[in-house]
């Protein structure tokens, strides 16, 4: 059989283990940067490496430009997730929240501008953080996750305004609904909560577990991903991928996808989705498939849309998952191709 | 004599003519002079012109006289007879008178002619002197330039210069008053001192000569006493012996065993020399007893030294033979085709030729098994070699699954990262190949020993990977730098294979050995079993489905050892492939599983799968266990039955779960479901 055997390269120990490293790497979450044109990208060791989307997509690219400018140790447990303001990128994962000045992060041995910890019921265990989320009109940000808690934290004193609980396991994901405001969680005891941020009360409680039509037992109860456009709400993960509508609280429209989702998200007229399995998922609002296109990872956690109108020529959109590779689609309908850590 | 002639003439004179002289004048000089009658004397006196004249007068009388005879003749009468009478008598007296003229005529040529010759004579001598003279002036110029261009021979010694001499001379040589201005003076002065100097030093060459001799003598003395010396040392060498066994320290053995270094080739000599001095090093560093030899690493040399000795014949011989023997091949292998592939084989032979000597170093460790290296050099192709052989205090069963680790084949296979010791280490070897038909050296491998990096080091060999090096340079620095690692990494490697050959034994029953100080690392029940410990191939490994993101990245070469551990807990069956780096604790072994339980799961499909993998795989830095860190693989092992434990009792609708269980929370990714 005509197998072509891989360069077997003689391997230290170092190499060996960078070698398992990366086979083992899965990258949580991406952000872009305010300029649109580099890419952040989180693993599970820790590490943010920073891309170049200009560089990677400009003509003259080579091999080089598909690794990431600068990578660095930013926590010492895996990064679950990041968002960028227009000046810092925060990053949070082990329990802290971290912010890097996106002028300086470029620079090798590039520090922290300020850490914070969210006040947390028991000291003994500090439990990760698996989401943030920014609200602009307040200049805040909300942290959740592992202490089943929404922590609200004003970005110019750093202080912590609000603690919302009312979920009784981890929250995995945050979705913020412009008008109200309102914030939504989801979490892994299947339900998904409404929150006032003025009254700091929970405004509305979907327990999606509990609607036949999408409940799927045998994949948990847990709600992996949520997206919000006003009025509707798509959320996905142990149970099907459902698009709801918010004020009657009624699922609409049923995705007829076996796996679970990790992520989701409205663009334009789509919905596109990622989980388990290396497609992502082109959904129209009616409930069809239009597309499923390939990435490289065997499983996809997170997609990012960069939008920003700053560099409109590199607007793609890049996702991570199980990897060491982000997948660039500068054309939603193929990847063009990947960077890896 | 005139005398003489004239008494002579009287006679004729009388007896011819009697008759009156008419016309004589010489009568009347006769009569004057007395006696004698000098006709010298009438030539000097007589005018030759005059007698001409008289002489011509009388040939004309005589002829007129002869006609009138004649015609008186012819006549004829009486009166002629007394006219003939008297005319006869008148040319008688004519006749006469023509021989005096005759006569005379006669005298004075005579007379010319002695004066002539006189002169003549005389003309001769002062010729003849005129000749010697200028013979002598000829010579002495001769003689004179012959004196002139003489050089004398003390014009060819080199006198000292003019300055050195007024200088050194002693006065009464030099007298410089007097060669100042005397050339001549001055030269000879010179010449005085030049013999003098060479006079006192020829006295000195004498006097050294003989302290010369002297100094001979006293050394022929010295050494007659230290060769006499030598035998007596040797025999209290010998004597000293049992004293030497006695107290351990076995100087005469050591010195037996350089004597027989001295005939190692360059490469084992440097070898030789460095694992000696590391074993002494290491037992001065060890022990605070009086230094004895580190018991731990001992040095030997084998083989035939005659033979090694033999390789040094000259060479000249060899050549010779190897032609001949090369034009009788030529010449068969034209005729019989067979004989090629025996003389390929022959020429293969020659070229992976060993050399007699080698040297064998053993190792031992600390639960007193022994590794035994032999090395060897092979002569053509400059390379070391090494076997090597484990033996342990206590016989071992080996188990299945374990026949490979111990194996003298692969015992030392990648000591150092990529130093597999299948291909020849020295670029040049190559072209040496290829003239014989070699395609590798891989296939002689098992005969002659590996050729790893690490000993090419240890002999002090080092081969640039761009360039064919020609010379052997054994380089002393390059084998000391590297030996002390070399044989930490030996007796590690020797260890870890020791233990992973206990570990298989109990592995192959289904017991995952877990010694008593890694236990911490897991929780105390641990339910799941290992029900299978077997070996695969490197081609079945790579045909597995679940392996192929490790084939991809490189990590399973072929000089990796591949396992598959099968690992049950009630209808769920977890396959575990295991890629085993010879460098094996230092290097992790990789792990790729594959669940069979409700479905086949691996990596791909399931993130658990994934997370038990990099659990195992990346993470292995705290199942080291304490150092040695020969416990990882059964750590490892353990691990992952703790984890399929967990799995198994976290997934929901589960069949088989038993009760809550501790979770090692830190370790699980956050998406798993818990």
């Amino acid at each position: 059989m005509d197998r072509i055997t891989p360069l077997t390269v003689p391997l230290g120990q170092a190499e060996v283990f960078q070698a398992l490293q990366r086979l083992h790497m899965t990258i949580f979450s991406q952000s872009v940067s305010p300029c649109g044109k580099f890419l952040a990208a989180g693993n599970n060791y820790g590490q943010i490496a920073i891309f170049s989307l200009s560089a990677a997509l400009s003509s003259e690219a080579k091999e080089e430009s598909k690794k990431p400018v600068v990578t660095f140790q930013a926590h010492d447990g895996p990064v679950y997730s990041m968002v960028s303001t227009d000046r810092h990128l925060l990053s949070a994962g082990d329990g802290e929240v971290k912010a890097w000045l996106w002028a300086e992060i470029l620079k090798k041995g590039c520090k922290e501008m300020w850490r914070r910890q969210p006040p947390y019921r028991t000291s003994l265990e500090v439990p990760e953080i698996n989401a943030l989320l920014l609200v602009p009109k307040e200049n805040s940000l909300i942290l959740a996750g592992g202490d089943c808690q929404l922590h609200t934290m004003d970005l110019e004193t750093g202080a912590f305004t609000r603690a919302l609980r009312g979920h009784t396991d981890y929250i995995h994901c945050l979705a913020l609904r412009e008008r109200s405001p309102e914030v939504l969680s989801g979490g892994e005891d299947g339900a998904v909560r409404l929150w006032d941020l003025r009254t700091a009360k929970e405004a509305q409680t979907i327990e999606v577990y509990k609607h036949e039509e999408c409940s799927r037992p045998h994949n948990g109860r847990w709600i992996g991903c949520l997206a919000t456009d006003s009025d509707w709400m798509v959320c996905g993960g142990g149970p099907a991928l459902t698009l709801w509508h918010l004020r009657s609280s009624t699922p609409t429209t049923i995705f007829p996808m076996r796996a679970p989702q990790k992520h989701v998200t409205f663009y334009q007229d789509l919905i596109l989705s990622a989980g388990q399995g290396h497609c992502i998922n082109h959904w129209q609002l009616s409930g069809e498939l239009k597309a499923q296109v390939p990435g490289s990872s065997p499983g996809l956690l997170s997609l990012s849309l960069n939008q920003q109108p700053a560099a409109p020529e590199c607007k793609v959109l890049t996702a991570a998952g199980n990897s060491c590779r982000v997948d660039v689609f500068t054309n939603l309908g193929y990847r063009a191709f990947s960077l890896s850590f | 004599m005139s005398s003489e002639s004239s008494k002579k003439r009287k006679p004729k004179v009388i007896r011819s003519d009697g008759a009156p002289a008419e016309g004589k004048r010489n009568r009347s000089d006769m009569e004057q002079e007395g006696k004698y009658y000098s006709e010298e004397a009438e030539v000097d006196l007589r005018d030759p012109g005059r007698d001409y004249e008289l002489y011509k007068y009388t040939c004309q009388e005589l002829q007129r006289l002869m006609a009138e005879i004649q015609d008186l003749k012819s006549r004829g009468g009486k009166d002629v007879a007394i006219e003939i009478e008297e005319r006869r008598i008148q040319s008688c007296v004519h006749f006469m008178t023509l021989k005096k003229l005759n006569r005379l005529a006669h005298i004075r040529l005579k007379k010319g002619r002695d004066q002539t010759h006189e002169a003549k004579q005389k003309v001769d001598a002062y010729h003849l002197q005129l000749q010697n003279l200028l013979y002598e002036v000829m010579h002495l110029q001769k003689e004179i330039t012959k004196c002139l261009e003489f050089k004398s021979k003390h014009e060819e010694i080199d006198l000292v210069s003019l300055e050195e001499f007024y200088k050194e001379a002693p006065a009464d040589i030099s007298k410089a008053e007097v060669t100042m201005g005397d050339p001549h003076q001055q030269t000879l002065a010179r010449l005085d001192w030049e013999l003098e100097q060479r006079k006192r030093l020829a006295e000195k060459y004498r006097d050294s000569l003989s302290n010369k001799e002297k100094i001979l003598k006293e050394i022929e003395v010295k050494k007659e006493y230290l060769s006499s010396l030598q035998p007596r040392l040797n025999s209290i060498m010998q004597a000293s012996l049992p004293v030497q066994e006695y107290l351990f320290m076995p100087f005469d053995q050591a010195h037996k065993q350089y004597e027989t270094a001295r005939h190692l080739p360059p490469p084992l000599y440097v070898l030789f020399v460095q694992a000696t001095a590391y074993g002494q090093a290491c037992a001065h560093m060890k022990s605070s007893q009086p230094p004895r030899q580190d018991k731990t690493l001992s040095v030997a040399i084998e083989g035939s030294v005659d033979e090694a000795k033999a390789l040094f014949k000259p060479p000249d011989d060899s050549q010779d033979d190897e032609s001949d023997s090369d034009a009788e091949e030529e010449q068969t292998t034209k005729r019989r085709r067979p004989t090629l592939g025996v003389q390929l084989d022959d020429k293969r032979k020659e070229m992976l030729k060993r050399h007699p000597l080698s040297v064998m170093v053993d190792l031992k460790c600390k639960d007193d098994s022994v590794l035994h290296l032999t090395f060897y050099y092979l002569m053509n192709l400059n390379i070391l070699t090494v076997k090597a052989k484990v033996t342990t205090a206590t016989e071992l069963i080996t188990p299945i699954s374990a026949g490979d680790l111990l194996s003298p084949d692969s015992v030392l296979s990648c000591l150092y990262p990529g130093d597999h010791g299948k291909k020849t280490p020295n670029p040049a070897n190559q072209y040496q190949f290829d003239k014989v038909g070699i395609l590798t050296l891989r296939d002689y491998v098992l005969d002659l020993g590996h050729p790893y990096l690490w000993v090419q080091k240890l002999g002090g060999l080092h081969f640039p990977k761009e360039q064919p090096q020609h010379t052997v340079i054994a380089d002393h620095s390059l084998s000391a730098s590297h030996m002390e690692t070399t044989m930490k990494l030996l007796k590690t490697r020797v260890q870890s294979r020791l233990a992973l050959h206990k570990q298989f034994a109990s592995l192959e029953h289904g017991i995952v050995p877990v010694t008593s100080d890694c236990q911490y690392l897991f929780p105390a029940k641990v339910v799941s079993r290992l029900v299978k410990w077997v070996t695969i191939a490197h081609e079945d490994y790579v045909e597995l489905h679940f392996t192929k993101d490790i084939v991809e990245a490189g990590l399973a070469g072929d000089t990796n050892l591949y396992y598959m551990a099968l690992i049950e807990r009630g209808t769920a069956k977890l396959q575990a492939a295991v890629v085993l780096n010879p460098g094996y604790s230092s290097i992790p072994p990789v792990f790729q599983l594959c669940l069979n339980w409700k479905g086949e799961k691996t990596n791909s499909n399931d993130d658990n799968i994934r997370a038990m993998e990099s659990e195992v795989n990346v993470c292995y830095k705290e199942l080291c266990g304490p150092r040695p860190s020969h416990q990882l693989l059964t750590n490892q092992l353990q691990r992952l039955c703790v984890l399929l434990d967990v799995y198994l009792e976290t997934e929901s609708h589960d069949d088989t779960v038993e009760g809550p269980k501790e979770f090692p929370q830190e370790k699980m990714c956050l998406r798993l479901f818990r």
